[in-house]
């Protein structure tokens, strides 16, 4: 059986529906077989018992002459004969009949009337007690079935007359056929049916499900279609919709507020700086060129700062704007650190790359690139001299897999798993507490999810995960 | 060569104008998307300097309607959103270029020339760049110092050819990050300036003038002292 198809939950109701369909008509076929078997055995039974009856009375009436045994034995026949003539294939009669007259007392011996010889039929009768005018089922030797006999006992003779349960069960088995055959196919018609028309119902859910995984973060226009028929998954595909309406609506709010922000604030800082900019180039003395430049850069610094707060908390929102292509993710980090390999070499650190070719993902590439190089200067920023660094890239079942380790000092126990949250940072670090913060949000932005954590051997651990997109033939 | 800077703000505009002037330039101003296309509609601006937030027009949708009345000039855009829209990096691959507010005076300066320089077609791309006795042969990648054979990495090779080809101009670290590392990123750290350091010691370890100057709080220059 395919793997895809055990996934679905078509399949798995379809089969429990048809399981419960199966037993429960079984269920039902037993016990209508169970009366109708009771039905015909106590059928055989009357008969059985009038026959003895009837040839107790011949028996009485019929002078015990030349003549008794072929009298007797007429009637026997003839009693045989009232059955229906079931026959099966090969010719032989199904009800096969006997009878059999025992007298202790008379000269007769006894009277046997019936298929092959009376040996095994007397044999069984000797084995078994029976109860006078009470049929029971024995088993006679060299027959394959039961036979249900009678004992009559009369003027010190007894009579045993027996029928063979061959026609009763032949058609029970008959029966039983007949109804499995039915059975199978209605089951099997039944799990089609099931599979079929969940299948149809649960592909709607999934049409759902593919739309709103699609809208993520990125676009926030689209919206479900509505069928006319108002079932649940109709309704289900509404709420939806409404859903997204107001998502779409205060995401595009926090939009226009972040924008208003950004860009109230930014157009008197580029006042400034240009100002301050062109105060330098007029040949400032040394002490005032000394203010304007720690002016311009402290400018820049603040603006990097704002520029962050307002990402993270778009990002952390759902309303990053994502500018989607796909990114070589080894590719990049080896760019960035070409980069910072620099600046990392004068602080000593040295770094250990374990990078799987071929991870490609799809991500806003500038946002990456910020989170990635935040990563790196995390490290650039909190590490004493001389650590290693060990950045390893692989990836599994569709999602990168992303781990940076130092041997440093770790996060500090006061932070814990708050490194990821907006403006929480050590006591003595010098950032604002956002460079991870940036990285938990474009990374949950692309459907990632980021984790922080200690070696085994202490030092910081950050793992993010990503979802990757299918390994590209071509590419490799 | 004359511009025409349309912005509504006055205060970036006015700095805008007296910037572009003091850099040997002409330059017409216009404070809301009307008057900017009636300035532009003269056809006599090599280049147009749009900020995106005009009052009665989105600067976008300005320089479509410019495009669409066969109005051809290269257009740099200013913009205060922070995350850049997709139609503005349709336009950079369509010849025109963006910039971010803030901004350094260098930067805006940089992207104009190189705005100019790609809109004309007669310029051809040299095989070899020289300031001062820096001598860079950039067909067989190699950077010589006066006749020293200068040792350098790949990143430092192009780093030194970023600088040389912008000899005498201020490039910011943006603009180094942004054309040498393609990233447009805001490190917080000083990383550019590690390479600069490692670059500026093989450069101008053992010559006489150095020629890779730091201009604090805007970047770095190469020029003859």
């Amino acid at each position: 059986m395919p793997k895809f198809l055990r996934a679905t939950a078509a399949w798995r109701i379809s089969i429990w529906t048809s399981l419960a369909f199966a037993l429960g008509t079984a269920l039902a076929f037993s016990i209508v077989y169970l009366v109708v078997a009771k039905a015909m055995q106590e059928h055989s039974d009357a008969w059985l018992s009038g026959e003895a009856d009837v040839l107790a009375r011949v028996s009485d009436d019929t002078p015990r002459d030349r003549l008794y045994n072929r009298v007797v034995g007429e009637v026997a026949e003839l009693a045989a004969q009232e059955l229906p003539d079931e026959r099966n294939a090969r010719g032989q009669r199904l009800n096969s009949v006997f009878f059999l007259e025992l007298d202790p007392g008379g000269g007769q011996g006894s009277l046997w009337v019936g298929p092959g010889s009376k040996e095994p039929f007397q044999r069984a009768i000797d084995g078994a007690t029976l109860a006078p005018d009470q049929p029971q089922s024995i088993s006679v030797a060299g027959w394959p079935t039961t036979f249900r006999v009678v004992a009559h006992h009369d003027n010190g003779r007894t009579i045993y007359l027996g029928l063979s349960n061959r026609g009763t069960r032949f058609l029970l088995r008959k029966l039983t056929g007949r109804f499995l055959l039915l059975w199978g196919a209605t089951v099997l018609m039944g799990f089609l049916v099931a599979y079929w028309s969940t299948r149809r119902t649960l592909l709607r859910v999934q049409s759902i499900t593919d739309t709103v995984a699609r809208l993520g973060s990125g676009d926030l226009a689209e919206r479900l279609p509505e069928p006319v028929n108002a079932d649940e998954i109709s309704r289900l595909a509404q709420t939806f919709n409404h859903m997204l309406d107001r998502i779409q609506s205060s995401v595009n709010e926090l939009r226009s507020v972040t924008d208003a922000v950004a860009h109230d604030l930014k157009s008197p800082v580029t006042s400034i700086r240009a100002a301050l900019e062109s105060a330098l180039s007029n040949e400032p003395s040394e002490h005032s060129r000394d203010a304007l430049c720690e002016a311009i850069e402290g400018l820049d610094r603040l603006l990097v700062l704002l520029n962050t707060t307002l990402d993270v908390a778009e990002a952390q929102a759902g309303a990053l704007r994502l500018d989607r292509e796909s990114v070589d993710l080894s590719g990049a980090i080896r760019q960035i650190i070409d980069l910072y390999q620099p600046a990392l070499d004068q602080k000593q650190h040295t770094i250990e790359l374990d990078l799987e070719d071929g991870v490609f993902i799809e991500a806003d590439c500038h946002l990456m690139n910020r989170a990635l190089t935040n990563l790196i200067e995390n490290e650039l920023a909190h590490l004493p001299a001389a650590c290693r660094i060990a950045i390893r890239l692989s990836s599994k079942d569709g999602s990168a897999a992303l781990t940076i380790q130092d041997n440093g000092p770790g996060f500090p126990p006061d932070i814990g798993a708050r490194a990821l949250e907006r403006f929480v940072r050590g006591k003595h670090s010098q950032g604002h507490g956002l460079g991870l913060a940036f990285v938990d949000a474009v990374v949950r932005a692309h459907g990632g999810s980021a984790r922080i954590g200690s070696g085994p051997s202490g030092g910081a651990v950050v793992s993010l995960s990503l979802p990757a997109k299918a390994l590209q033939a071509a590419v490799r | 060569m004359r511009f025409l800077v349309v912005e509504d703000d006055i205060a970036i505009q006015g700095f805008l104008a007296r910037a572009l002037a003091e850099a040997g330039y002409q330059v017409d101003t216009a404070s809301d998307a009307r008057t900017g296309e009636l300035k532009a509609l003269e056809g006599i601006h090599d280049a147009f300097i749009i900020d995106l937030g005009l009052p009665d027009m989105d600067g976008l949708d300005l320089i479509i309607r410019w495009r669409s009345q066969g109005i051809s000039a290269p257009v740099l855009i200013l913009s205060a959103r922070r995350s850049v829209d997709e139609r503005v990096r349709g336009l950079e691959q369509g010849g025109d270029d963006y910039l971010t507010k803030p901004f350094a005076l260098a930067e805006l300066l940089a992207r104009l020339r190189n705005l100019l320089r790609r809109s004309s077609t007669s310029q051809t791309d040299p095989l070899r760049l020289q300031a001062a006795d820096l001598q860079i042969d950039l067909v067989r990648h190699e950077a010589r110092r006066g006749d020293h054979l200068l040792q350098l990495t790949p990143q430092e090779f192009a780093l030194l050819e970023y600088l040389c080809r912008n000899a005498g101009r201020v490039v910011t670290r943006t603009m180094i990050l942004d054309h040498v590392w393609r990233m447009r990123i805001d490190p917080a750290t000083n990383v550019v300036d590690v390479h600069i350091y490692r670059l500026r010691s093989k450069v101008d370890q053992n010559a006489l003038i150095p020629l890779i100057h730091t201009i604090r709080g805007v970047g770095y220059v190469l020029k003859n002292a």
